[in-house]
């Protein structure tokens, strides 16, 4: 992983330089000159990220590999700002303002995050559910020889797929679970109708009314540049670090479907004027087009590989409407291609989903463990009376 | 059947084989001793072979003619049941029994033809075609069928009648912080419901009676290769069921950020609540869910383990959720109780837990251990065990006298009694009263825990460093505080020499064999030869990279204690590194040399970070 490599040599060279400054004054010195290393890190990491090359389609922009990137970015940034924060410092520099304000409301926001990253995992579950259901379409689609019986299968496959990709957030989550039309079967009439249960176990997992949208809202309250004297050192850092964890919860909730989306924001507080942050500035305006242009259809997040399977499910769902024994060479043709695509989907999909949930499952984690080091940190301050050593 | 595809029998030696196996098929078909699955067997292999001779007896459509009107017939029966608004579950079991024979029909003509030549035959490919479709049909019916059964007869679980009362765990919960007892398992009963436990128990979740014919459907939906269609529906009516019963024992899903911002007695009767339904849920619903599982997938290899996995993890995950954002709440005095009763249910639960889904998901497991406590605590730091006692026992003084008065009429047995020297002061009787004796004897608990925790690692210097960190920890507290005037000097001094006994262990553990390498053998010679020079070299380079990549992960929170050890270790290694280059001068230019002294000192300081790395990376700068 590149980005702990570089971390751990960015950590060498403080703790390096820690244990050489004895005294703590001119110390205001070496803080910005930890500030500029750690902003010129972030902006660098931040950028090798954005620049996907064209040929590997798979790494793309919002690509399962592509988050997974951004999140060990994240968690190399998180680790950097947590040592820079607490290394060979004392409680009392920390609760000093405005850092006093500064930090707590940082803590308030990581717990945010937290609940993100688990929306977030609950979240992958429909995606893997998805995964499923386009594992059965190209089983049938795959079939040789390829006949209606086939082809009907498919289509309740992947309209079962669309459907659960199209799920309205507001109703899967205040439908009450007497309200399954388990039997809808029999009494619709509708021999093709899909299985709606399942998916709909998604929202129970969230707390009844909890929003993502509004979550990111109010992470992002707050959120100023420091200014002043203030604006070099540890409040500058600050600064950073809210913005990067908020920019990070805000993609991961663009691409991954999760409660209560409607209204997300597509402005987040990052400053235009200061050069290292038009890297998230260029990110957040291409995830923001994306997300208003599709957000009007309802969709199931921006995640690539679940748009890939949407446009590949609808044009197969069209292929089998239309689909008469033994069927037209050229379509039957043109359906194999999309068959093979779905199924290199599916194969990315069974790849990566189960990494990517262990990182989301990491950031947790860390996150929990450095704001209780923290609060340590602070508590030991708070409770300076008596002599320690 | 793939076999006979290219097999079809056109000269008459042929026709003999098969008109003879065709025979035999018959003769044994006339056994009376046959059991279910055998004769199943005859009658597909009597209806391959059936096919074979009519096939051959004349080229094209009239060989297929007695296939085509066994085709009919089961479409028949399967098209007729497409209009009918009944379930054919619920019509009885000769509609049940008759609607399978007919799918299992279509599937054995389905079989049977694709085994045939691949001669570009109409009526063949005409007759799958049809077939298929007819089987699609039926299984798109099974699928509904199946989800029918299982809702019509899911079982109510009534939570009451398998457990009695949470009100009275309060009152037992005053005297269990007081009993001491050595057995983990002791300390566990003693702190719940004596009497009251939620043992392992199995219920039917599904009514007994209509288990053989879920899994006559099962059986039919995989032999056609229609197991995902069968898993997805089943998998998602069973979580809806655990959904339901979930709901009816009252535990709300709570964000974290609302869980922290709960007042004392929400958050406790929720942690109650938790406790209890963290048992119910995982010792009846999940093993009984499990041997559900079992029973009508046993026969399927890993879909039983794989759908159970499926169908529990949301809930598992949901619990550990609740439990980590209490964990991650201010420490207050009265939570640890509670806390520590969860704690422990879920170590106690994670043995069941590890054998219910011991065939699945090991990254499922791991994200479970990370919360358990069978597993050795990453990096070797304090352990949250040891933290949360000693912040808690940090408000003792303040209720010394109220304590004292209750637990003047207990005996405690305490294993290292420490008899203070009489100096006069009230001291002495800090040390010697009841709650003193209370407090060390919690702490003595306390460090047989945190020696057995010890001993989960294998390797010993991080056994050396855990014990090193938390006893350290443990002497900072009682320093810190009141806790100083009841624990006394004494006890101070020795636990002091406790964690630096463990710190010169870890660094003989650790760096004796490293250093080994930069010994002299013989001290009367002043250096030695150039091979053995860069034997040694090597060597040491080695075993000082394992274990700086080792070591660099591992954790000394205290930042003193940290300093300490890394000079102490630095002293003895650099020492030992720059003696060893000053007796081979000759030898230092070697490209064998890759770290000077100065690269060594500065590497160690690396050590105990809590972040792994590797000697490459450092060598940057």
């Amino acid at each position: 992983m590149t980005g702990t490599d570089t971390q751990s040599s960015f950590l060498g060279r403080i703790s390096i330089r820690r244990n050489q400054v004895n005294a703590m004054d001119g110390s205001h010195e070496q803080e910005i000159e930890d500030l500029d290393l750690f902003q010129k890190q972030v902006s660098d990491r931040f950028a090798e990220i954005l620049s996907a090359p064209d040929d590997t389609p798979f790494d793309a922009f919002l690509s399962i590999s592509w988050i997974r990137k951004l999140l060990d970015v994240f968690l190399g940034c998180e680790a950097e700002c947590k040592a820079i924060l607490l290394m060979g410092r004392d409680a009392a520099q920390i609760s000093k303002p405005p850092l006093d304000r500064l930090i707590p409301e940082l803590l308030d926001r990581v717990v945010k995050a937290l609940d993100i990253c688990n929306a977030i995992a609950n979240g992958l579950e429909l995606v893997r559910h998805c995964q499923k259901l386009a594992e059965i379409a190209v089983l049938a689609l795959e079939q040789k020889p390829f006949g209606e019986g086939q082809s009907k299968r498919a289509k309740k496959a992947l309209v079962s797929l669309i459907s659960a990709m199209h799920l309205d957030d507001k109703e899967g989550s205040a439908h009450k679970t007497t309200d399954r039309n388990w039997s809808f079967g029999r009494r619709g009439g509708n021999k093709d109708r899909p299985l709606f249960g399942h998916y709909k176990s998604l929202s129970w997992q969230v707390a009844r009314n909890w929003s993502a949208s509004k979550q990111i809202h109010a992470m992002t309250m707050n959120v100023v540049p420091p200014r002043g004297p203030e604006a070099s050192g540890l409040p500058s850092l600050i600064f950073i670090m809210n913005l990067i964890m908020v920019f990070v919860m805000w993609v991961l909730i663009a691409a991954i479907p999760c409660q209560e989306r409607n209204g997300l924001t597509t402005h987040l507080p990052i400053p235009k004027n200061v050069n290292w942050t038009h890297t998230l500035t260029g990110l957040l305006e291409k995830i923001g087009d994306e997300w208003k242009k599709k957000e009007k259809k309802g969709m199931a997040g921006l995640l690539f590989e679940m748009q890939k399977m949407e446009k590949l499910g609808q044009s197969l769902i069209d292929f089998t409407d239309s689909f008469q024994y033994p069927g037209e060479k050229d379509k039957v043709e043109e359906a194999a291609k999309q068959v093979a695509e779905l199924a290199e989907v599916c194969q990315r999909m069974e790849e990566g989903l189960g990494p990517l949930q262990m990182l989301i499952r990491e950031v947790f984690h860390r996150l929990v463990r450095s704001r209780t080091e923290i609060l340590d940190v602070l508590d030991q301050g708070a409770k300076s009376s008596a002599p320690l050593v | 059947m793939d076999g006979c595809q290219s097999t079809i029998p056109t000269s008459e030696g042929d026709l003999h084989v098969v008109a003879a196996a065709h025979h035999i098929v018959k003769a044994l078909g006339a056994t009376k001793n046959l059991s279910d699955d055998l004769r199943k067997i005859l009658i597909d292999l009597d209806a391959h072979l059936s096919m074979i001779t009519s096939n051959t007896d004349s080229k094209g459509g009239k060989g297929f003619v007695d296939v085509e009107e066994r085709l009919k017939q089961s479409e028949r029966k399967i098209l007729s049941w497409e209009s009918d608004p009944r379930m054919i579950w619920d019509s009885g079991p000769r509609d049940a029994s008759g609607y399978l024979e007919a799918v299992d029909e279509i599937q054995t003509l389905v079989d049977g033809l694709q085994g045939l030549s691949v001669h570009e035959n109409r009526k063949q490919k005409e007759l799958i075609h049809r077939a298929m479709s007819v089987l699609q049909m039926a299984m798109s019916r099974l699928e509904e069928e199946l989800i029918h059964i299982l809702v019509q007869h899911r079982q109510q679980l009534d939570p009451k009648s398998i457990t009695s009362r949470s009100t009275q765990r309060d009152v037992v919960y005053d005297e269990s912080f007081v009993s001491v007892e050595d057995e983990p398992t002791e300390e566990t009963s003693s702190r719940n419901c004596s009497g009251d436990e939620i043992g392992e128990c199995i219920v039917d979740l599904i009514h007994a009676d209509v288990i053989p014919d879920i899994k006559s459907i099962a059986k039919v939906m995989f032999t056609s290769n229609y197991c995902p269609e069968f898993c997805e529906a089943f998998i998602g009516v069973q979580k809806e069921a655990l959904e339901q019963y979930f709901a009816i024992l009252d535990t709300e899903k709570l964000s974290i950020v609302d869980v922290l911002k709960l007042e004392w007695t929400s958050m406790s009767s929720k942690m109650n609540k938790w406790t209890w339904s963290v048992k119910i849920i995982v010792l009846v619903y999940l093993v009984s869910e499990k041997r559900l599982c079992d029973q009508l997938l046993g026969d399927f290899g890993s879909v039983s383990s794989f759908c159970f996995l499926e169908i529990s993890k949301a809930t598992i995950l949901c619990f550990l959720n609740f439990g980590e954002a209490v964990a991650m709440g201010p420490h207050q005095p009265e939570k640890l109780l509670r806390l520590l009763d969860m704690y422990e249910t879920l170590a106690d639960l994670l043995r069941d837990i590890d054998t219910l889904f011991s065939e699945e998901a090991a990254a499922f497991r791991v994200a479970i251990s990370s919360n358990g406590s069978l597993y050795p605590f990453p990096g070797g730091g304090v352990h949250p065990l040891n933290k949360y006692v000693m912040n808690y026992i940090r408000m003792f003084p303040e209720y010394c006298n109220t304590l004292n008065l209750l637990l003047k009429n207990q005996h405690v047995d305490v294993a290292d009694q420490v008899i203070e020297p009489d100096n006069g002061t009230n001291l002495s009787l800090s040390t010697s009263c009841p709650m003193a004796c209370h407090l060390r004897s919690i702490i003595s608990s306390l460090e047989s825990n945190l020696l057995r925790k010890s001993q989960l690692y294998r390797n010993e210097a991080l056994q050396h460093i855990f014990l090193m960190n938390n006893i350290h920890y443990m002497v900072q507290k009682v320093k810190g505080s009141e806790l100083r005037l009841f624990f006394g000097d004494e006890w101070i001094r020795k636990h002091n020499g406790k964690f630096q006994q463990h710190a010169k262990n870890y660094e003989r553990a650790t760096w004796s064999s490293v250093i080994c390498f930069l010994k002299d053998d013989n001290p009367g010679s002043s250096s030695f030869s150039k091979q053995t020079f860069k034997e040694r070299c090597k060597g040491f380079s080695i075993a000082f990279e394992e274990v700086y990549k080792t070591q660099t992960s591992w954790s000394i929170p205290d930042p003193q204690l940290r300093e300490d050890l890394r000079i102490s270790t630095s002293l003895k290694v650099a020492l030992a590194y720059r003696t060893f280059l000053g007796r081979n001068p000759a030898h230092i230019e070697n490209k064998c040399v890759k770290l000077t002294v100065e690269h060594v000192e500065k590497l160690l300081l690396d050590l105990f970070e809590g972040s792994p790395r590797s000697l490459r990376n450092s060598h940057r700068w």
